[in-house]
């Protein structure tokens, strides 16, 4: 009983936040004139002549032009339509200033300056999460393969980078500081690649894994999954419709409960092989119900199609953040590094284009 | 694995010099390549030409060395916006007319903050790139002098001293005259090869152009850009008649909402026997010539 009573308090105070959440929106009937001054906390999505984005609950298409930034913060007046603000027009566009914001714009330019478009925006994707500049017949050619979610930076990245800091701060400093600064670093990389909600759910995991290894507790991925999203449900609860999050987390716990199992079931093939397969199909189970609810489509030829791409990502994305951080001394030597990703970004599109 | 696809993707482009109508939709894009050597004319609307340039430049060519912009108009410049943040173009032939679309503005400050040089052409302009030329037909100083109505005395002090210094400028004046009068008109040249692209002309600057074409030029020419995506009020009878062209192709879009390209223009290009080729029923129209020889797709 006693393992139990955290829990029990913990989704009591969940309950009445979202009791909470739902008695304090305000609703505004059809028709209603809003001005919404509002911070940009995820990266607009842009299609051939218009970008959309979500601010306070609201659907918003605006124009291609000027572009808005993760990070800007906008005014925008328009019509209470259902869920969509129609007729909206930008009144006022502030960029954020701050440092990692511009980094990120860096590296994209980077990206973008480096590589044909497709390209640059698989590796923008694969490393920063960014969405911006993928072009719409390729998103839609990743929906329809079911790779979309290769280029939402998921919380793979986390894991690269908490991993690549821990091995690398370890051998200069003592291990207890070196972990406390890989946290750091990871929240760093959450806030550099837009915050969005896969992200933010694996920093926290990661989080908590790092830390019970400091406090030398054993650390129970399920337990640490469910935490998680309570936390972030109690912090953004609109994350509650969030795409992004349902999967993300959906993902998760099915790895967490299908991985060993289908170890198992596979264990007669070869290392490599079944890794990847053992992954996809993990994850496939959870999440294609879900995505076949939310778009009513579901590739039966998915699996094969992430099997034959995902041994790509580790290497891109690795590419990509090497690359970028030397681009911002030298951009020749950046360029060429990045250069070595193309043939796997090529096997990726091409893949991907049979499949969509 | 990695060795074969590196192999694989790594490619050299051909010594022939390819002209691509690309397939834009309703609106303008053409690309000329040869080697290392790319001439962007026009943009297009939307973001399509991208795809185009994806399609026919080498990965690792990032940068285009000229792009001209006929005349400031939505689908003549707006792929332009996405064309600048892709790649580094070091010559941007355009005219300083205005265009009060927001959009315009953005290519503007894109340019301006850019490394491009900035080249305001008249019809008294050559350039020279690799064994290509490309000259300039139209528009001439004289009819900007009497047409353009400069505005740079409420802008910034830089576009002013810029433009009285005869560097190249963008959105230095306005006109009560239709855009199209002022496209930017040029003769591409690579050998023998000869290549006409000739913006939005009306009729009347056609015939203008079918005189100065005469007087310039005592040889075959092969390829018309056909003006204005086959508008009734676009391509001439003399224009036509100024040489004997083989090709001419027609940027538009498929059912386009402007009857484009009228069945008169299909009718006389039919008559001189030219072989007309669309971007709407074929996609992207690639001529490739080694400056004797013309390779034409079927259509």
């Amino acid at each position: 009983m006693r393992r139990f009573l955290p829990w029990l308090l913990v989704t009591i105070i969940i309950i009445i936040r979202l009791i909470y959440f739902y008695q304090g929106r305000p609703s505004y009937p059809d028709g209603t004139r809003l001005r919404i001054t509002y911070r940009v906390t995820s990266e607009p999505i842009r299609y051939s002549s218009s970008q959309y984005l979500r601010l306070r609950g609201f659907k918003v298409y605006l124009p291609l032009f000027p572009e808005v930034n993760y990070g800007d913060r906008v005014i925008i007046e328009g019509r209470v339509d259902g869920e969509i603000l129609k007729d909206p027009s930008l009144i006022g566009i502030k960029e954020r200033g701050g440092n990692l914001y511009y980094l990120r714009k860096r590296l994209i330019a980077f990206y973008q300056k480096s590589l044909p478009n497709d390209h640059a925006a698989l590796v923008a994707g694969m490393t920063l999460g960014s969405k911006a500049n993928i072009g719409q017949d390729f998103w839609a050619v990743l929906k329809e393969s079911g790779t979309a979610h290769v280029v939402v930076a998921s919380g793979m990245n986390v894991t690269l980078i908490a991993s690549f800091l821990t091995t690398f701060l370890v051998l200069v400093i003592p291990r207890r500081r070196a972990i406390f600064l890989a946290i750091v670093g990871i929240w760093l990389y959450a806030l550099i690649s837009g915050f969005d909600a896969p992200i933010v759910r694996a920093a926290v995991m990661g989080s908590v894994a790092f830390t019970a290894q400091v406090l030398g507790k054993v650390y129970n991925a399920t337990r640490a999954l469910f935490l998680s999203a309570f936390a972030l449900l109690f912090i953004k609860t609109d994350w509650l419709y969030d795409l992004g999050f349902i999967l993300s987390f959906v993902a998760t716990l099915s790895l967490i409960i299908f991985v060993p199992k289908l170890q198992k079931v596979f264990k007669a093939l070869p290392k490599g092989i079944r890794e990847n397969l053992v992954t996809t199909l993990s994850a496939q189970i959870g999440v294609a119900p879900i995505l076949y609810i939310a778009f009513g489509q579901f590739n039966v030829l998915s699996p094969l199609a992430n099997i034959l791409v995902l041994w790509t990502v580790v290497p891109v994305t690795i590419i990509g953040m090497i690359s970028g951080i030397i681009s911002l001394v030298t951009v020749p030597i950046g360029t060429l590094i990045l250069w070595l990703s193309y043939p796997l970004t090529l096997w990726f599109i091409s893949v991907v284009n049979v499949f969509g | 694995m990695a060795v074969t696809l590196w192999l694989a993707a790594i490619s050299y482009p051909g010594r022939n010099l390819r002209v691509i109508a690309c397939d834009v939709g309703q609106g303008d894009a053409f690309l000329v390549i040869r080697g290392k050597t790319e001439i962007l004319v026009d943009g297009g609307p939307g973001n399509k030409v991208i795809n185009c340039l994806n399609n026919y430049l080498p990965f690792w060519d990032r940068e285009i060395e000229v792009i001209v912009l006929t005349h400031p108009q939505a689908d003549h410049y707006s792929g332009l916006i996405e064309v600048f943040e892709n790649y580094s173009v070091k010559y941007f032939l355009a005219n300083a007319l205005d265009s009060s679309s927001s959009n315009y503005s953005v290519l503007k400050s894109l340019v301006g903050g850019s490394q491009t040089v900035i080249i305001n052409p008249t019809s008294s302009v050559s350039m020279r790139l690799d064994l290509i030329y490309l000259d300039i037909l139209s528009p001439s100083s004289e009819f900007l002098a009497d047409n353009s109505v400069t505005t740079y005395e409420q802008k910034d002090r830089r576009t002013k001293e810029l433009y009285q210094t005869n560097n190249g400028v963008l959105g230095a004046y306005t006109s009560e005259q239709d855009p199209n009068q002022f496209s930017i008109v040029a003769m591409l040249s690579y050998g023998e090869f000869d290549a006409l692209f000739t913006g939005d002309i009306d009729n009347k600057l056609s015939d203008d152009l079918a005189e100065i074409i005469k007087q310039k030029y005592n040889k075959p020419l092969e390829y018309i850009k056909v003006p204005h995506h086959g508008s009734k009020n676009g391509l001439s009878q003399s224009l036509l008649g100024s040489s004997n062209w083989k090709i001419g192709v027609i940027s538009v879009g498929k059912n386009n909402s402007y009857g484009h390209p009228h069945q008169e223009v299909l009718k006389i290009l039919g008559e001189k026997d030219i072989k007309i080729l669309r971007t709407d029923e074929m996609g992207d129209v690639v001529i490739a010539t080694d400056g004797k020889n013309l390779i034409i797709p079927e259509n």
